[in-house]
């Protein structure tokens, strides 16, 4: 082995540990942070009814980082997520509370207005050539309107408890069966990223459209699908919302949008990095949760969750980016 | 040691006695708001329709978009529409510009009175609303301030809620309902103006009650309840689990503590405050255990009576004057089937205002 073969293999080893450092970090801090809650409120925090109650109750977060991460992955962001899910929670309470429809037809309504959403905010985007933060942020709005409109501003209770017990009150391993969904979905998507043709689509369209074009790829036949996939799961997460409150208010689930993206974001530093994944997406949705928890257990203050939840993600992203020697990050 | 100085030493030789008084004082307490309410007079009757003749209010709601401030905003318009003055609503959905383009309105309109209604803090268009106090406006406020709380200076009047009462309220129903021995959480938005005073009062009533008995307070910013009530109230339980009552004190944000309680799988009754709707719904169904309520009709008909008080130059009363009634499965279907913000507190303010403000 000559002295050049020698340092070429060291600096190969040494760029393979700093990657596998960089994959694994949030997966070490969560451990880190388990750790110190672990040491700090021993009798409350590390018992399997705290990790239970953590799984249990992130569903929705979960599946709806999920669904904007399908649109993300092809360069395309989807702002009317939340207002999906809230607008599909809703229809779900009216049309099975106020208008007596079975729960499982209003759930298959709920799930088809959301498809067909997802194909309006494609059809503006593709067809008019729109970036598509501007039709998903008006849709996001128009939907917010048809959302009060139906709603009467009112929050609506009653929902049938068929789907809370499908979602909150039946359980696992002593888990709500929520995570679980979550947990398939998550599976399902790294699945057809990994191993399939249309996911592997989806990452070139996302890498650079006209690369992707000019390998025969219908690039705006893969984006319109990650819109339609977008707002469906969106639909989907907006039933698992009414399942988890057996209600829906006009107001409350879109705040769930920036966490959605934090965890989006939070997820392509690890496992894969530089990639938007399913599986860093579940795990920093966890790993936020977990510092929530732990603080709230430690009474900290309002304010504190807040500082967490920003700080978390800079740091961890500025993180990535020195590991990655500050290179210029084109996230899909 | 005199008589009075050793006073102290009852609890400590007559326990069982304190206990017993601080029990048939919650009862009382309890007791006085399950009837429904009688109209008690605010203050002198006056001529209502002469002095409003050629007066005019405009009312800015914190947001059209929320039931409650449509139901109370309802509720004023009737009022005036009975007494026969000029009254405008600003139909805006919140926010800042809107309510700073809702006084510019008011005072090129030349309105007499403009009034914040259902939450919107003053201050947050100080120089507006003093502008408008230049050019000649009377400035108020509606179901704001607690009856503790001062109004900002350039405020002329302010129908001011109860809420300290009903906080003992509540801190009197966890006592009771618990048999003397509440451990309570208590759930608020301290960037609600009348937090403080409202969970202080529970607080406060709590330790008269019951000194030694735990207590527990989580903050949730208003624009976070959807995404941290839930993780904080599973949180609360998971590090205390011998938590017996949730007082989440304004009732909307029950629709979080219930799958929090769902996913820790315990069962830990919830008492809270406003009457919204949906809860009282809520009470119906089993989910929520209590829900003070404020007839929200009554509530506009006292915001009416305060302001006219205001520009007819009389003494503007303390607070709202509105009665306080506790729903829970005995009589909660006196408030509809779906619930309303009205029904089940009788009638008897229309009589009274229209009395009150000589229109009969």
């Amino acid at each position: 082995m000559t002295a050049q073969t020698t340092i070429a293999s060291s600096a190969f080893l040494q760029r393979n540990w700093a990657k596998d450092a960089e994959r694994f970090a949030l997966l070490g801090a969560w451990a880190i942070l388990i750790a110190i809650f672990a040491f700090a409120v021993p009798d409350t925090f590390f018992t399997w009814r705290t990790f239970s109650s953590m799984f249990g109750s992130q569903a929705v977060l979960v599946v709806l980082s999920l669904a904007i991460l399908v649109p993300l992955t092809a360069g395309d962001f989807d702002l009317s997520a939340a207002n999906v899910l809230v607008f599909s929670a809703m229809l779900v309470a009216v049309t099975n509370v106020q208008l007596g429809f079975p729960i499982g037809i209003s759930i298959v309504l709920a799930i088809a207005v959301g498809a067909f959403i997802g194909a309006i905010n494609a059809a503006f985007i593709l067809y008019f050539r729109i970036h598509s933060l501007i039709i998903t942020l008006g849709v996001g709005t128009f939907l917010q309107g048809l959302t009060l409109w139906m709603s009467q501003s009112q929050t609506i209770s009653g929902i049938s408890m068929g789907l809370v017990e499908m979602v909150v009150i039946n359980r696992l391993f002593g888990i709500p069966l929520a995570f679980y969904y979550g947990l398939a979905l998550a599976l399902v998507m790294w699945w057809v990223l990994e191993y399939t043709i249309a996911g592997r689509k989806l990452l070139f369209v996302g890498r650079g459209r006209e690369v992707a074009r000019l390998n025969g790829v219908k690039v705006d036949r893969v984006r319109m699908l990650s819109l339609v996939a977008s707002s469906t799961l969106a639909a989907i997460a907006g039933v698992l919302y009414a399942g988890m409150t057996g209600s829906a208010d006009p107001n409350s689930g879109t705040t769930l949008l920036l966490p959605a993206f934090a965890a989006a974001f939070l997820g392509a530093t690890t496992l894969y990095p530089g990639r938007f994944n399913p599986l860093g997406t579940l795990l920093s949705v966890y790993f936020l949760i977990t510092g929530i928890t732990g603080l709230t257990m430690l009474g900290a203050d309002a304010f504190v969750q807040s500082l967490f939840y920003g700080g978390a993600l800079v740091v961890a992203v500025s993180l990535s980016q020195l590991v990655r020697g500050r290179q210029p990050q084109s996230f899909g | 040691m005199t008589f009075r100085n050793s006073l102290w030493l009852i609890p400590m030789i007559l326990p069982g006695a304190v206990h017993a008084d601080a029990m048939a004082d919650a009862q009382a307490l309890i007791a006085t708001h399950t009837e429904i309410p009688v109209f008690v007079p605010p203050g002198e009757p006056f001529d209502a329709r002469s002095c409003m003749a050629d007066k005019s209010v405009f009312s800015i709601p914190v947001s059209m978009t929320i039931p409650f401030a449509v139901a109370l905003e309802d509720g004023m318009a009737r009022a005036a529409a009975e007494v026969g003055f000029e009254y405008t609503v600003w139909e805006t959905q919140g926010g800042m510009d809107s309510y700073i383009q809702g006084v510019d309105h008011a005072v090129t309109q030349g309105y007499d009175l403009i009034d914040l209604a259902g939450g919107i803090n003053p201050v947050w268009i100080g120089p507006q609303l003093l502008q408008a106090k230049e050019s000649g406006a009377v400035i108020t406020t509606t179901h704001l301030y607690d009856e503790t709380q001062e109004q900002a200076d350039f405020v002329d009047a302010s129908a001011r809620v109860p809420f300290s009462s009903v906080g003992e309220i509540l801190a009197a129903w966890a006592y009771v309902e618990t048999e003397g021995a509440p451990n309570v959480l208590i759930i608020g938005s301290d960037d609600v103006l009348p937090t403080g005073p409202f969970v202080e009062s529970i607080q406060d009533q709590l330790s008269t009650y019951c000194p030694e008995c735990e207590q527990q307070y989580l903050n949730v910013p208003l624009a976070e309840w959807g995404t941290r009530i839930q993780s904080g109230v599973q949180s609360a339980l998971l590090a205390n689990p011998d938590i017996n009552y949730i007082l989440p004190i304004y009732d909307s944000m029950s629709q979080f503590v219930t799958p929090a309680l769902r996913i820790a799988g315990v069962e830990v009754p919830i008492a809270s405050f406003n009457g919204t709707p949906f809860v009282l719904d809520m009470v119906r169904e089993g989910t929520v255990k209590m829900d003070i309520g404020e007839s929200l009709g009554w509530a506009g008909y006292a915001a009416v009576d305060a302001q006219m008080r205001q520009l007819c130059g009389l003494e503007v009363p303390e607070d709202l004057g509105i009665p306080l009634l506790i729903f829970d499965s005995a009589n909660v279907e006196t408030a509809g089937i779906p619930a309303n913000f009205d029904d089940g507190y009788g009638d008897a303010h229309i009589a009274g205002y229209r009395a009150l403000w000589m229109l009969d």
